[in-house]
C-alpha cells in the first residue's frame, strides 16, 4: 500500500482534493491573520452591502451581513468551527466506535450481543431526532455539538471495526499471540488495530465530510454553535432571510461548505480505491 | 514425573463429541508425536492444552495437568509463551503482516516482562541467528512478506523458543513447507529443543516425520487414542489394526516397485457417523461382534485399544 500511496508526479494531479483540503485547513489555522476584519465587529452603517463595498478604508470583499459584519472574515473564521467540530467528533466517535466494535468481535459471547444490539438501536434512531433530544437535554453550544455528533455516529465505526476484527480474530497470528500469553488489550492494540486501520481511515475521511454538513445543519436549525460565533450553518440560516436582496450572505459560506465536503469525500473515495486494490 | 499429563480428556461442540477420553503424557525433554488423520481430534487435543479451542468448543471431561498442577485459565496466562510455547502450521499467516519479525520474536519476553525492550530485541536477533537466519540484524527489521515460507517458520520457531519453554506444542510445523525445507525445519526443532531440554508435543499426520523425530507416539482415530508406545516398538510391532494399516500406507524403498501403494479402504467418518464401540470397526477387517463394545487401552508401556490386536499384548 505504501508504494501505491507514494506521490509520483503522474498521480500527484489526482490528489488535488488533498491540496484543497490543506488550503482550507490552513485558512482555519491562520484565520486571525488571514481575515481582514474582526468577524464579530458590527457596523450598522455598513449593513447588507454588496461584495466590493468600501467604507472608511475597509474593503468588504465578499460584502457584509445584516449586522454589517464582513462576510469574508466570517467565512474564514467559520472554517475553524467546521473543521474543529468535524475533527473532534470524528476522533471521539471513532475511538468509541472502534473500541466497541473490536471488543464485541474479539470477546464474542454476551459482550458481543449487548454491544452490537446497542449499535443496532442507535442506528435505528433518526440522527436528527437524537440530536434534537440531546441538545434539548444538554443545551446548545460548541462542545455539545461535538458530543451530539459523536453520539450519533459511533455505531458506524463500530460496525466496520466489528466486521474487520471478526475476520482477523481467527487468523493464526492472532491466535498465536494469545498462545504466547499476550493480553487482550495488547492483542487488540498491537495485532488487530494496525491491520484494520486502513478501512477505518476511509470511513473516518468520509465521516469528516458528513460531520461538516451535520454541524452546519444543526447550526442552521439553531441547535448547534451559538451566535455570535461564526458558523457556516448559522450564516446560511440568517442568509436565507435575505436571499432575495443580499445573496452573498448565504452563497459564500455555502460555497466554502461545498468545497470542504467535496475535498473530504474525494479523498475518502480515493483512499477506499487504494485500499481495495491492496487487498 | 511427567511434565504434561492429559487424562480422560473430552471435547465437545455442543452435543457433538469430537475428542473422547484422550489420555496422554509427555515427560521432560522428550518428543511425543500425536498422529492421526484430519478430524481425528489431534489438533483439538493440543489446542485444549493452551485453552485456545475456538468458539463453541469446550472441554467437558477429564483433567489437564502441567508440572503436577491443574491447568487453570489463571495459571495458563502465566505459562503460555513462557513455559508452554506453540508453533502453528501456516508460518506466513501465523505472523502479523505489519510487525517486524524481530519484534514478533521478542514478543513473549516483552509480554511476560522478563526483559526490557532493548534486551528483548538483542535476544531476538540472537535467537534468529540460532535458527539459521542469515544477516539477522537486517532480517529482524523486515516484515513477514519480505521472508520466504521456510524463513517465516524459522522465525516462528525462534519466537516459540526464545523464552526457553519447557514444552513446545508444534501443530503440523512442516505441512505447509517444501519437502527439502521440511527436513531442515524438523532437524532444527529437534536440535534446539534437545539443547534447551524442551519437551515437544508434535502433531502430525506424517509417519515419516514421526519416525525421524519422536521418542514416543500416540496414534489417534475418531477422537480417541488407539495406540501409544515408544517409536521403535510401535513401528516394529504395531498392535492396533489402524496403526498397522497406517504404517503400510508408507512407501518403502524395498517394496516391489510395480505393486500399488496400500490404502486404507473407505474414509474417516465424520463425528456424527462414528460407530458405537470401537470407532475403527467400520473400516477394520478384523472387526466382529465384540467390537461394538468400547475397547480399553491395554498393555504396559506399549498400549493399544483393540479386542483383536495384530499381536498379543
Amino acid at each position: 500500500m505504501s508504494a501505491a500511496l507514494a506521490f509520483r508526479p503522474r498521480t500527484l494531479a489526482a490528489w488535488w482534493p488533498a491540496g484543497l483540503l490543506a488550503a482550507l485547513v490552513a485558512c482555519a489555522i491562520l484565520a486571525p491573520w488571514l481575515a481582514p476584519m474582526d468577524p464579530d465587529r458590527q457596523n450598522l452603517m455598513a449593513r447588507l452591502k454588496a461584495p466590493g463595498f468600501e467604507a472608511r478604508g475597509a474593503l468588504y470583499l465578499l460584502g457584509s451581513d445584516e449586522l454589517g459584519r464582513d462576510v469574508l472574515s466570517r467565512v474564514i473564521h467559520g472554517a475553524r468551527v467546521s473543521i474543529v467540530v468535524a475533527v473532534s467528533s470524528v476522533l471521539l466517535s471513532g475511538v468509541v466506535g472502534v473500541a466497541v466494535g473490536m471488543l464485541a468481535a474479539y470477546l464474542r459471547g454476551w459482550v458481543e450481543t449487548v454491544l452490537m444490539r446497542l449499535v443496532d438501536i442507535f442506528l435505528s434512531i433518526p440522527a436528527i431526532l437524537l440530536a434534537i433530544i440531546t441538545v434539548a437535554v444538554l443545551g446548545p453550544g460548541f462542545i455539545n455539538v461535538i458530543l451530539v455528533l459523536a453520539l450519533t455516529r459511533w455505531p458506524r465505526y463500530a460496525r466496520v471495526a466489528y466486521g474487520q476484527t471478526l475476520a482477523l480474530a481467527d487468523r493464526p497470528f492472532v491466535r498465536l499471540s494469545r498462545a504466547m500469553g499476550a493480553s487482550t488489550p495488547r492483542v487488540l492494540a498491537l495485532h488487530i488495530l494496525p491491520n484494520i486501520i486502513g478501512p477505518l481511515l476511509v470511513v473516518a475521511t468520509l465521516e469528516f465530510g458528513l460531520m461538516v454538513l451535520f454541524e452546519a445543519g444543526l447550526s442552521f436549525l439553531g441547535l448547534g454553535v451559538q451566535p455570535p460565533m461564526a458558523s457556516w450553518g448559522a450564516m446560511l440560516s440568517t442568509g436565507r432571510n435575505y436571499i432575495a436582496t443580499a445573496w452573498w450572505i448565504a452563497t459564500f459560506p455555502g460555497l466554502a461548505l461545498f468545497l470542504l465536503v467535496l475535498s473530504a469525500n474525494l479523498i475518502g473515495d480515493r483512499l477506499g480505491d487504494l485500499i481495495g486494490k491492496g487487498r | 514425573m511427567s511434565l504434561l499429563d492429559l487424562s480422560d480428556l473430552a471435547i465437545q461442540a455442543g452435543e457433538l463429541s469430537l475428542v473422547d477420553g484422550v489420555t496422554l503424557d509427555v515427560h521432560p525433554g522428550e518428543i511425543v508425536a500425536l498422529v492421526g488423520e484430519s478430524g481425528s481430534g489431534k489438533s483439538l487435543t493440543a489446542l485444549s492444552i493452551v485453552d485456545l479451542l475456538g468458539e463453541g468448543l469446550r472441554v467437558t471431561r477429564g483433567s489437564r495437568r502441567f508440572d503436577g498442577a491443574d491447568l487453570t485459565p489463571k495459571r495458563l496466562r502465566k505459562l503460555r509463551g513462557q513455559d508452554i510455547a506453540m508453533i502453528f502450521q501456516e508460518p506466513v499467516s501465523s505472523l502479523n503482516p505489519l510487525m517486524p519479525v524481530g519484534a514478533q520474536v521478542a514478543e513473549s519476553l516483552i509480554v511476560h516482562g522478563t526483559a526490557s525492550e532493548s534486551e528483548a530485541q538483542s535476544a531476538a536477533i540472537d535467537m534468529l541467528r540460532r535458527v539459521g537466519i542469515p544477516d539477522p540484524d537486517r532480517r529482524a527489521t523486515q516484515l513477514p512478506a519480505e521472508l520466504s515460507g521456510g524463513m517465516c517458520q524459522r522465525v516462528m520457531i525462534a519466537a516459540a523458543l526464545i523464552s526457553r519453554p519447557r514444552l513446545l506444542i508444534a501443530d503440523e510445523p512442516t505441512t505447509a513447507l517444501d519437502v527439502t525445507i521440511q527436513a531442515q525445519i524438523l532437524s532444527l526443532i529437534r536440535d534446539l529443543t534437545r539443547e534447551q531440554g524442551t519437551a515437544v508435543l508434535l502433531i502430525t499426520h506424517d509417519m515419516g516425520v514421526v519416525a525421524e523425530m519422536a521418542d514416543r507416539v500416540c496414534v489417534m482415530y475418531g477422537g480417541r487414542v488407539v495406540e501409544q508406545g515408544a517409536v521403535h516398538d510401535l513401528f516394529a510391532a504395531p498392535r492396533h489394526p489402524y496403526t498397522d494399516m497406517l504404517l503400510r500406507t508408507m512407501p518403502r524403498p524395498d517394496d516391489p516397485p510395480k505393486e500399488p501403494l496400500f490404502a486404507i479402504k473407505g474414509s474417516v467418518p465424520g463425528p456424527r457417523d462414528w460407530p458405537s464401540g470401537c470407532r475403527f470397526r467400520s473400516r477394520c477387517p478384523r472387526a466382529d461382534a465384540a467390537c461394538t463394545e468400547r475397547p480399553p487401552l491395554q498393555g504396559d508401556g506399549h498400549r493399544a485399544a483393540c479386542f483383536h490386536p495384530m499381536r498379543p499384548t
